[in-house]
């Protein structure tokens, strides 16, 4: 800005060996972190994939070798995976569309919040920060029919096997993620509403909006790249969901997710390739999704904004 | 650009700053690792992992045993989880990456196959071999061998018994037809029958026995089907006929040895399936059902052919990669001892695996009134197909074919049977995703 | 204005309900943890019978109990995991806030890209990587892996917390005479303080609530943390499911995650939002 001495011949030489220098130690500060990223996951990522070609199994050691696509096939061929998909993305998409209407209302309330601003953020923080087994066991428990309260709730029959069917527990495993991360939701989109210039509320109050028009026409516009970051949050977060499936089910009634699949095969069989197939898929699945969200996010994606001149 | 000029005071401070991140993460690494440093006594160490028996039985005989050891070894307990297949997801782990901490396992009786396969179990030398199956059951010693010989050590064993209301069956029934019929006749507010149906290890334990009260079994050799038509269909048409029944659990298909547990002492219940842990515990919770409590032998499927109930329990393992399986083996001798045997029956009511033990009168204190049902329950019992060292992928797709129960038409058992023999096919060969 | 009351009703009840919601299944489990084993499952919402049996069996026998050795594993993981995470995080967020040079925006993508990685796709190879480097069942044996998502979770909290600090500041200073030391330590320090603080507090509750790598990657009481030590409770017998220890023990790893929120709502709600809607 003001000292940038481009002017004089005399002093170029050394303001470009300031650049080198800043380049060098701007890398050099770095590289602890990228290299530490690299290696717990750029790593492991390509020594699932060497795994998935072959066949490890540890409780058959003599048995091992190179078998190509066999481990994919095996898994894309499979009833169980195809279920684990639908199974997740159903979860990713019914729990994320509940949270984004529950958190843009939740957001909203908080915006306009006359008082107590302080103990509803405090309120919703709370679900946020609990440990997702905890949680899990709590709904588990509320849920469970030799335990649970909710059974002997007005309208509800004694003897409902929550944990029995697919629908019921799809439901309530959906609900203990809506519960857990709408917060998350909402104070992202709070913190989207706040950069709002209230101004253009006015002038469209003045040029006689309605309240639905308002938000219709200048809140969801501008707060669509915080939307749209909230979103791919919680899509791909959803999209990971393990914990809450297996303290409730552990998988059964054909609630697999996909992360559980890949558990069965790696942790309960010890099926390495096979698993590592698995593992390989799921990441291949996320990117995907990624790549379709940031597609939309186009010039509003968060990371492009880190160049700064 | 514009802040270069204050630049100059930063790198040392920056990199002072990662030389101590480093040196954290290298004392948090050399921490770890003596953590887990040997102890500096004399005499061995060994470290059994078991689950933590709740009755102290295991830990107060293995104090005896390193009492009488004269100094050669001492047993330290290290624990496992309660669920059989988590135990096992911690045992494989840590025998699949050849850790040498391992020296006793406490395995539950279906492992056998698959850890004396992979390596992982010191076969039991012909001397303690001989001293540890002497007076054993037949049954019990079957869930110790892999391809003829001996691989694990039997210490306690469990089966499960049929509970019911004397005041409301006066006898008990004898096959589980029968018992259907009854438990309707009195209704679903007081003749429920609790069983163990949820996708678990549990379910595989139910479709076992009954299959094999039919007359048949699951596998025939470690690689070949039996699973006959006629039989395994008949099984299988109790259980659609039990689970789609108004006198089932209202959480069948979710149902496990706790759950049923629960039902029985709410009251419903007329019958249960279960193991003798149910006693006490009604005996603590609800004694008014504890008094008209009673215990029979496991109901049959086919009245021409006895029952077979299933076996449980812990026969002990010598680890392949353990330093010390001389003393471990040792120590196996000691631990299996008749009079430890009665001592762990006495403290947790977990049934001896020796015949001779039956005979003696403390043993009375343990069971009192069906010491003599415990014997036979054991004698007659049928082990799953553990003989099989994929049987853990042959659980998970027994579980997985028959479950949910209530899915089983009684009126279509050909399908029900072709999706289970399927099943089993594919986990024999190991095939596809589980 | 006259709809102020109404208005003043309508929030009241709003913040009842959403007060509610957050806090019932915690009041559920707490009153479970409370419950003696004769009426835990009696269905009822607050205990008949009070009884503190459930704590008290957590601790009994000291470092053999069931949750003393698991706390203390996921107390100092946490910990070491954080201060690991926000070192490292620190050189790389100033050098992205204040430095120019090439790569910055892809190292921010790929912190971003990693923070959405699959757990379950790293657990298999990690599972057999630490066999063979004896890293299974240890405390860096999980702290590692929390960098997965420690370290991106804490540049990116941290890139915009130091692109908010003038730091010109620092140069003025050096101008009136302080050295370089003094300029950090007393003009930038101050303000770089609650940024680091912040992302501290949100990387330790991330690493406290993480449960996949924590089941996959420890198999005994030498490092195994809560979360993974409350799926694996044991009730009186074999078969007996520990439902009040496992409510108990629920309550006492949910507490310190609730003082965080009540002292440092105001900075966890500015890390988690950080970075998402300003440059």
């Amino acid at each position: 800005m003001t000292a940038i001495p481009i002017g004089k011949r005399s002093k170029k030489a050394p303001a470009s060996d300031k650049t080198k220098a800043e380049r060098k130690l701007g890398l050099m500060l770095c590289a602890p972190a990228v290299v530490a990223m690299l290696l717990v996951t750029v790593y492991p990522i390509l020594y699932a994939v060497a795994l998935s070609v072959q066949k490890v199994d540890l409780r058959f050691p003599e048995e091992s070798g190179f078998v190509g696509l066999a481990n994919y096939k095996a898994v894309l061929t499979s009833d169980l995976w195809w279920q684990g998909v639908f199974n997740t993305s159903l979860i990713a998409v019914v729990s994320v569309s509940i949270e984004l209407v529950l958190g843009m209302g939740l957001a909203l309330v908080m915006h306009r919040a006359i008082f107590g601003r302080g103990v509803v953020r405090t309120a919703v923080l709370i679900p946020y920060g609990v440990v997702t087994v905890v949680a899990a066991f709590a709904w588990f428990f509320a849920f469970d029919p030799s335990s649970g309260f909710v059974n002997n709730l007005p309208f509800v029959p004694d003897d409902k096997a929550w944990f029995g069917g697919h629908n019921s527990s799809l439901s309530v495993i959906i609900m203990a993620e809506v519960w857990k991360t709408t917060p998350f939701m909402g104070l992202l989109l709070l913190a989207g509403l706040a950069t709002i210039d209230e101004g253009l509320y006015e002038a469209a109050r003045v040029d006689g909006a309605t309240a639905w028009q308002r938000f219709w026409r200048i809140t969801l516009p501008l707060l669509k790249p915080a939307l749209l970051v909230a979103l791919l949050f919680r899509t791909l977060d959803a999209f990971r969901v393990f914990d809450s499936i297996f303290v409730m089910t552990r998988g059964a009634q054909d609630t697999e997710s996909v992360s559980i699949l890949g558990y069965n095969q790696l942790i309960s069989r010890l099926n390495l390739g096979l698993g590592s197939a698995v593992s390989v898929l799921i990441f291949v699945l996320v990117l995907l999704i990624a790549f379709v969200f940031v597609r939309i996010l186009g010039t509003s994606n968060p990371a492009s904004q880190g160049e700064r001149s | 650009m514009r802040f270069v000029t204050s630049l100059p005071g930063y790198p040392a401070l920056m990199l002072r700053g990662i030389v101590i991140a480093l040196s954290l993460a290298a004392t948090a690494l050399v921490l770890a690792a003596c953590g887990s440093g040997a102890s500096s006594n004399a005499r061995v160490t060994l470290t059994w992992f078991i689950f933590n028996e709740p009755s102290g039985g295991p830990q107060k005989v293995a104090k005896r045993c390193s009492e009488q050891s004269n100094g050669a070894y001492e047993i330290k307990f290290e624990y496992l989880p309660s669920q059989a297949d988590q135990q096992r997801e911690q045992l494989v782990r840590r025998l699949g990456a050849e850790d040498d901490s391992l020296d006793l396992l406490g395995m539950d009786v279906v492992w056998t196959g698959e850890f004396a396969n992979a390596g992982w179990l010191a076969p039991v030398p012909e001397k303690t071999a001989r001293v540890v199956s002497d007076q054993v059951f037949d049954s019990v010693l079957q869930t110790a061998r892999f391809e003829d010989r001996l691989y694990t050590i039997p210490i306690w064993s469990n089966t499960q018994f049929l509970w019911y209301r004397k005041d409301r069956t006066p006898t008990p029934p004898k096959t589980w037809d029968e018992m259907i019929d009854e438990a309707e006749k009195l209704g679903p507010s007081k003749g429920r029958i609790q069983v163990q149906a949820n996708r678990y290890e549990g379910l595989v334990v139910l479709v076992n026995q009954l299959i094999e009260s039919a007359g048949t079994s699951i596998l025939a050799a470690p690689k070949e089907i039996d699973l006959q038509r006629e039989p395994t269909e008949r099984a299988l048409g109790i259980l659609g006929r039990l689970s789609r029944s108004p006198i089932a659990a209202s959480n069948i298909t979710t149902s496990t040895e706790d759950t049923a547990r629960l039902g029985f002492e709410s009251g419903n219940s007329a019958f249960m399936i279960n193991y003798s842990f149910v006693y006490p515990s009604a005996k603590a919770n609800a004694p008014k059902i504890f008094e008209q409590m009673r215990a029979a032998k496991y109901p049959q499927v086919d009245p021409s052919i006895p029952s077979k109930p299933p076996i449980g329990g812990i026969n002990i393992g010598v680890s392949a990669y353990s330093k010390h399986q001389q003393e471990a083996f040792a120590a196996t001798e000691c631990l299996v001892k008749p009079d430890n045997q009665l001592e762990i029956a006495k403290l947790g009511g977990l049934p001896p695996v020796r015949a001779d033990i039956y005979d003696r009168p403390e043993i009375q204190d343990a069971y009192p009134g069906f010491a003599e049902i415990v014997r036979e329950s054991i004698k007659d019992a049928a082990p799953r197909p553990s003989q099989s060292p994929a049987y853990q992928d042959l659980s998970l797709a027994i579980s997985r074919a028959v479950h949910p129960t209530t899915a089983i038409d009684p009126k279509n058992l050909g399908a029900a049977y072709d999706k289970l023999r399927d099943a089993v096919q594919k986990a024999i060969d190991r095939k596809g995703l589980l | 204005m006259n709809r102020a009351p109404r208005d003043y009703l309508k929030w009241t009840v709003g913040i009842i309900v959403v007060v509610f919601i957050a806090v019932l299944p915690l009041v559920w489990i707490f009153s479970l943890s409370l419950k003696t084993p004769a009426t835990v499952s009696d269905k009822s919402f607050f205990p008949k019978e009070f009884t503190l049996d459930n704590y008290s069996t957590l601790f009994q026998g000291g470092f053999d109990s069931p949750l003393l050795r698991p706390l203390i594993n996921s107390v100092s993981i946490a910990l070491i995991a954080t201060v690991i995470a926000v070192t490292l995080a620190s050189f790389t967020a100033y050098a992205i806030a204040r430095l120019d040079f090439p790569g910055k925006s892809a190292i921010l993508a790929g912190a971003l890209a990693i923070a959405m990685f699959p757990q379950i796709s790293v657990v298999g190879p990690l599972f057999d990587m630490w066999r063979a480097l004896h890293l299974y069942d240890t405390y860096p044996g999980l702290i590692i892996p929390y960098l997965t998502f420690s370290l991106p979770l804490a540049i990116y909290i941290l890139v915009a917390f130091f692109r908010e600090i003038p730091w010109e500041l620092e140069q003025a200073a050096q101008v009136d005479g302080a050295t370089p030391w003094q300029a950090f330590s007393k003009v930038i320090l101050p303000l770089a303080a609650p940024g680091v603080f912040t992302a501290a507090i949100l990387v330790f509750i991330f690493a406290w609530n993480d449960f996949i790598f924590a089941i996959t990657l420890t198999s005994s009481d030498a490092s195994r943390t809560v979360p993974a030590a409350l799926a694996f409770f044991q009730g009186d017998s074999q078969f007996t499911a520990p439902t009040g220890n496992i409510a108990a023990a629920a309550v006492l790893v949910t507490i310190p995650i609730i003082i965080f929120v009540l002292i440092f709502q105001r900075r966890i709600v500015a890390g988690l939002t950080a970075g998402a809607v300003k440059g």
